[in-house]
Formats: structure tokens, C-alpha cells, sequence
């Protein structure tokens, strides 16, 4: 049996809910068109049940420690296929052994959803220092940025405690996802969002943008230079977005 | 000449600011309470240089005009440049506007002497002060204390920055009074002192009460040039370990040595700077702060300077091969720590996996063991991972590094870890 659910967090606990209940060893769990081959095997379509979402997790935060939830978390954001059954797994084991899930990291089914939860974390964590705001007018903070796996939500809380005071957007373009940041109510909230034309930039923003792009040249020391070091720990794929790095 | 625009004195003042290696934004947590910004407990790098080095803090001069002349610095009062200053407000200004675009983490504010230390003193504290109470600005500030300045002014100063620094710069009295004629031992140890003793005093009060301003929470941190002058690594660590131990310093930074004057005082220096020897006394350094290595059993007298070739953790492993190899099963946190290949991260795990399983020779590199360099020194269930066990010569050959490519000579260590932060380990130097 194949599951496929809406890709969304209540969606797959609604699946392994119900695959749980049933007493059945999905092939597969997936979120998207299931692969030519996988055809013949039977698809069925998990509709997303909040309810039934919330009590599975209830069940998961008194069989499992923080620790061991949030490594889940953080798994179940990272861009890998097939990571909805090695989370299902990890969850099947943690339901048996509880609390003793901490104690074994070697284990088989421990070991890759660690591995993810460990490259999510630390992707989200580079991100905090790699969203990059402009202002526009209508005095709106933007940042587009496209991070491998989807962490918008696990930026979310870190930008909204920083920047309580701005309205701002942080936008996964590639996703066409973003989150939207409204101060008046201290909230953040999802939206699908796809920007058309060009950005209206505020008169300051030209002004800080020479400016921080002065500073940065600035900066390096000659006899230090080292450009593969900065690739190693800046690679290309992160400039896009850098105001630095884009003249 | 013209007045200069704000973004050129940015210029000229960035450049006076960049020697200084002390950008790491952490060690202080703070969340945002009205105003704008927070602090985050470890650092966030938000874009390297073409030299390789984070950028998290907008690190800047108040100004390159200086009433001192210490052969080393490129703002000393006998070298002939554009002298420029930045008002209180401009600073301020600057902080906020990069700050909202998340370009950086917070402030890191330098300066020359202008007129005198408590003149000095006085603007540094206005910049810090329009940052906190006017913009109610909650991020991070790394700010100097001027050495020679009035201790009120320190006081007033701390109560604004997360860090306050005071740099050494040379590491004997001698080289001091050589290179730097201007500054004393004193006037620079003193506000050590005051400083530490502000933050241990302060840190009690807020016990207490909670309404009692931080004193520089995030500690106090220097400075040494490294290479400028003839003392050894072991003179370097053990002043370190003396300034960690005695007056509490969070951290002690290492720059190697560059040459931005022609000075006959000075060493000659062609090429790159001694970024090897920098390299390694973070690794020594970094020994001492979180795997319990005293100064003198990485360094003695007969062997008075670092290894370059090999990293000071299986220099000292090789010399003690009588207590190797040893069980991971059953060794002590402690022991473990101080295995070549064997992180800080690594052993914490160990320790954790080992509850749940008794731990075999493959477990190990799922937790994060590097077998490479650990082989030699462990066993698991009784087992030994190499091939053979070769004497202290034939280890030191496995073990060398040999051509260490250049990027390695990083400097480690950008963020100020604690346990069980994610400590990284290929720019933090862990061994
Ligand atoms: S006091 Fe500071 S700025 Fe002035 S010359 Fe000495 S090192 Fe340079």
C-alpha cells in the first residue's frame, strides 16, 4: 500500500495515524505523483484529519522526550525522498521504546532521521544570518531566500522575536511559499505568494545598499586572502539573495 | 579637502577595524522586549569576506585619529592618512540600518585615542548609550574600553555593551614597552581588572533583583598579536591560561602578526602572516577551555613552541601513550575528551549511546568519532581498530598533517560555544 498525503505536517500524521491504526507496513508515503512503477501498487489518498493529526501527536509527546520530537520535527522539513518512511519507522520504534529512543543513536532507524533532523537544523540555523531584508515602499521588510530544504517555519520564531517592530515577508520563491510577519498582532502566518514585477525599493534602502556593499569590500585582508574558503563556507548558491555579492 | 560623505569615512573607518579578530556575536541571550532586535546564544555569521572570516558584526572605528604611535597599527599618530571620525548619532544610525536588513548580528565598535582616553571614552559611551535607550536596540555590542581610561567610565560603558574588550595586543611588558610606548601594562590590566570584578559583582546583584542593569554579560575578551615579537607559544598559552583563570576572560583572540608599517623595531615579515602558528595556539586555547588541558601539559620549557605539523591533542597523546588505549565503553567523560578524533560532541554522545548499547568498533563513526586519528587510542568491546600499534615515532608519522592546505589556517572558533551547542568543528578547531 502507498500513501499519499498533502505534504502538509497534520497530512503525514494522519497517515501514519491511520496506517498505525490499520496495523499495515505502507510501501511507501508520498506527497506527490506516485513514480510509473509504483503504479501497480495501490495509492490511497490520506485526506488531512487536524483531529486525528493532534491526537497522534498528543500521543508522541507523552511517549517521546523534547529531544526526540523535535529530531522528528526538523526531519520531516528536509527536501529527501523516501523521508516519510524513514520517519515512520524512526516513529514506530520511538512509540515501543520511548523515553529509551535518546539512548540510541546508533540504531538503524535512528541514525538517517538524525542525519536529516542534523542538516535541517543546521540549514535553518545559516539562515538566520542569511535572510536578507530590503525595504520597499509601503514600508514592508523583504527577503527572498532559497534554502534546500523548507525552513521557513523554523526561521519563523527567530525573526519574530528580532523584528517585532517590522512588517516583514520572507519569501521561498522556488516553493512560491512565504511567511508573512504582522506586528500590529505579533503573529507570523503562511501564504503562497509569487512576486511579478520588481520590487519597489524605499529611498533609504538604495543608500544602505551602497553602503553595506562598500563595508563589505572593505573588509577582507589582503594578506589573508582565501577564496576558497569563503566558497567552502559561503557557497555559491547562498549569493543569490546577498546584496553583496550582487552589483 | 572635501568633507567627507558618510560612506567614505565608512570606508576608512572599516579598514582600521578589520585587524581586529574578535567578531564572535555570542555568549549572550537576550530576547526581544519592545524595541528592535535580539541576541542569540551562539553566533550567527551572516556572510564571509574573500579572506574567508564571518562577518557578523558591523566592526567599525569611531575614529582613526590617535594621540599614540604604536609601531604596529596602522592608525598611529606618526602615520600620514585620512584622519576621519563618526558622530555618536552616525554610528548609531549606521547599527540600526544594517541591523533591520539582517546584514549583521550587532555592533562591534573600535577607536582610536582622540584627545585624550576619557574624551574617547565619553563618545563611545554616547554611541552605546543612543543604541539602548534611543532606539531601544537589543542586539549585540562589542564596544573597547580605551586603555588608561577613567574606571566610572568603564562602569558607565559596560552597562551598554554585552562585551567590552581591552586589548593586549603584545604579551610581555617588554615587547609593550618596545611596540606600544604609549600604553602601560597597568593601564590596560587595571580596567581588566575592574571590568572582571564589575561583571562577577553585577552578575550577583541580578540575583537579586532583576532590575539591576547586565554589566557586559557575554564577559570580557583580548587580544594578542602573535609574531610581532619573540615570545613563545608557551609564554602566549600561559599568559592565556592566566587571564581565563585569574581575571576570568571569556576569550583570548590570536592575529598573526601582519605588517602594515615600516618599522625597524619590527620583524621583517614576507609573505603570509604566521597563520600556522595562529592556528594552533586556537587549538591549544581551545584545549584549555573545554577539554581540561592545563598549559604545561601541552607546553614546557624544553619544548617551549607549538608543533605545526601536528595538533597539539596527539602531540600530547603521543607522549603519554601509557594511558592508551582506551575502552569507550567504559572510560570516563574526561578520558575520552582528550583522545585524538574525539570531539567534545562526539564524547557526549558516546556517553549517551553507550546507556543504551554496549558500543562496537562501527558505532563510532555514526557518532561522530574520526577513526582516522582515534584508531590508534581506543578500543570498543575489547577491540582495537588498527592494524597494528605503532610506536610513538610511527604514530607521529600517521598523525602529521602532512601539507595542510591553506584554508585550513582558519581562524577557528567563530562562535563561542557551550555544551551541547552544534559546534563546528571544521572552523572552531576542535580536535
Ligand atoms: S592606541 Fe590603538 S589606535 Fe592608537 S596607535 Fe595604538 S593601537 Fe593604534
Amino acid at each position: 500500500m502507498i500513501l499519499r498525503y498533502d505534504g502538509t505536517f497534520a497530512g503525514f500524521l494522519t497517515a501514519v495515524a491511520l496506517a498505525r491504526e490499520r496495523g499495515v507496513e505502507p510501501e511507501a508515503i508520498i506527497d506527490q505523483q506516485p513514480e510509473q512503477q509504483a503504479l501497480f501498487a495501490a495509492v490511497e489518498e490520506v485526506a488531512t484529519d487536524r483531529q486525528r493529526a493532534a491526537a497522534f501527536y498528543g500521543l508522541l509527546r507523552r511517549t517521546l522526550t523534547p529531544g526526540a520530537l523535535h529530531t522528528f520535527r526538523l526531519a520531516f522539513r528536509a527536501a529527501e525522498p523516501g523521508k516519510e518512511l524513514l520517519l515512520f519507522h524512526f516513529l514506530q520504534l520511538g512509540v515501543v521504546v520511548g523515553q529509551q529512543l535518546d539512548g540510541m543513536l546508533a540504531h538503524e532507524r535512528v541514525v538517517p532521521v538524525w542525519k536529516l533532523a542534523r542538516a535541517v537544523g543546521r540549514e535553518a540555523h545559516r539562515y538566520k544570518g542569511l535572510v536578507r531584508f530590503q525595504h520597499l515602499d509601503g514600508d514592508i521588510w523583504y527577503a527572498a531566500i532559497e534554502p534546500e530544504h523548507r525552513i521557513l517555519p523554523l526561521v519563523a520564531p527567530h525573526f519574530a522575536d528580532r523584528f517585532a517592530d517590522q512588517r516583514w515577508i520572507i519569501h521561498d520563491p522556488r516553493r512560491g511559499e512565504a511567511i508573512i510577519f504582522d506586528p500590529s498582532r505579533r503573529t507570523w502566518t503562511d501564504a503562497e505568494l509569487e512576486v511579478t514585477g520588481p520590487l519597489q525599493l524605499s529611498n533609504g534602502e538604495r543608500l544602505f545598499r551602497d553602503l553595506w556593499q562598500r563595508y563589505f569590500d572593505r573588509l577582507a585582508i589582503e594578506e589573508r586572502r582565501n577564496p576558497e574558503l569563503q566558497r567552502q563556507h559561503l557557497p555559491l548558491k547562498h549569493r543569490r539573495h546577498l546584496p553583496e555579492f550582487d552589483r | 579637502m572635501a568633507e567627507p560623505t558618510l560612506a567614505e569615512k565608512l570606508e576608512i573607518l572599516a579598514d582600521g577595524a578589520k585587524y581586529d579578530v574578535s567578531c564572535a556575536s555570542s555568549g549572550s541571550s537576550r530576547k526581544g522586549k519592545g524595541g528592535i532586535g535580539n541576541a542569540a546564544q551562539c553566533g550567527i555569521c551572516h556572510s564571509w569576506t574573500a579572506d574567508g572570516r564571518c562577518v557578523s558584526l558591523l566592526k567599525i572605528l569611531l575614529t582613526n585619529v590617535c594621540i599614540y604611535d604604536c609601531a604596529y597599527c596602522v592608525n598611529r599618530r606618526s602615520n600620514d592618512i585620512r584622519r576621519v571620525m563618526l558622530t555618536p548619532a552616525e554610528v548609531a544610525e549606521l547599527t540600526i540600518g544594517f541591523y533591520r536588513r539582517n546584514a549583521i548580528e550587532g555592533l562591534f565598535l573600535s577607536t582610536g585615542v582622540i584627545r585624550n582616553p576619557d574624551y574617547t571614552m565619553e563618545l563611545l559611551i554616547e554611541a552605546t548609550r543612543q543604541l539602548r535607550e534611543e532606539y531601544r536596540f537589543n542586539g549585540y555590542i562589542h564596544v573597547k574600553v580605551v586603555p588608561g581610561a577613567d574606571l566610572a567610565l568603564v562602569e558607565r560603558l559596560g552597562r551598554h555593551a554585552d562585551r567590552v574588550s581591552i586589548n593586549m595586543e603584545l604579551p610581555s611588558r617588554e615587547s609593550l614597552a618596545l611596540l606600544a610606548p604609549d600604553k602601560s601594562r597597568e593601564s590596560i590590566v587595571g580596567p581588566m581588572k575592574r571590568v572582571g570584578e564589575l561583571i562577577v559583582q553585577t552578575r550577583e546583584e541580578r540575583k537579586v533583583s532583576r532590575k539591576m542593569p547586565p554589566f557586559a554579560p557575554a564577559g570580557q575578551s583580548t587580544q594578542l598579536i602573535v609574531g610581532a615579537s619573540g615570545e613563545t607559544d608557551l609564554q602566549i598559552i600561559s599568559l592565556a591560561a592566566g587571564l581565563y583563570g585569574r581575571l576570568s576572560l571569556k576569550r583570548v583572540y590570536y592575529s598573526a602578526f601582519i605588517s602594515v608599517n615600516r618599522d625597524e623595531r619590527l620583524p621583517a615579515v614576507v609573505g603570509t602572516p604566521p597563520l600556522a602558528r595562529e592556528h594552533r595556539l586556537y587549538q591549544a586555547d581551545w584545549l584549555m577551555r573545554y577539554y581540561g588541558f592545563a598549559a604545561g601539559e601541552l607546553l614546557d620549557e624544553e619544548r617551549p613552541n607549538l608543533d605545526l605539523s601536528l595538533d597539539p591533542k596527539a602531540g600530547w597523546a603521543l607522549r603519554n601513550l601509557h594511558l592508551f588505549p582506551v575502552e569507550v565503553n567504559r572510560a570516563d567523560y574526561e578520558a575520552l575528551l582528550r583522545v585524538p578524533g574525539i570531539g567534545v560532541r562526539s564524547a557526549q554522545r558516546i556517553v549517551l549511546a553507550r546507556r543504551g548499547s554496549h558500543l562496537s568498533l562501527d558505532d563510532l563513526p555514526r557518532l561522530g568519532v574520526v577513526m582516522k586519528r582515534a584508531r590508534y587510542f581506543i578500543t570498543a568491546r575489547g577491540r582495537f581498530a588498527a592494524d597494528l600499534t605503532p610506536d610513538a615515532a610511527g604514530l607521529r608519522l600517521r598523525l602529521t598533517e602532512k601539507p595542510l592546505r591553506r584554508e585550513r589556517w582558519s581562524q577557528p572558533s567563530l562562535f563561542d560555544g557551550g555544551a551541547g551547542m552544534d559546534i563546528r568543528s571544521t572552523i572552531t578547531g576542535e580536535l
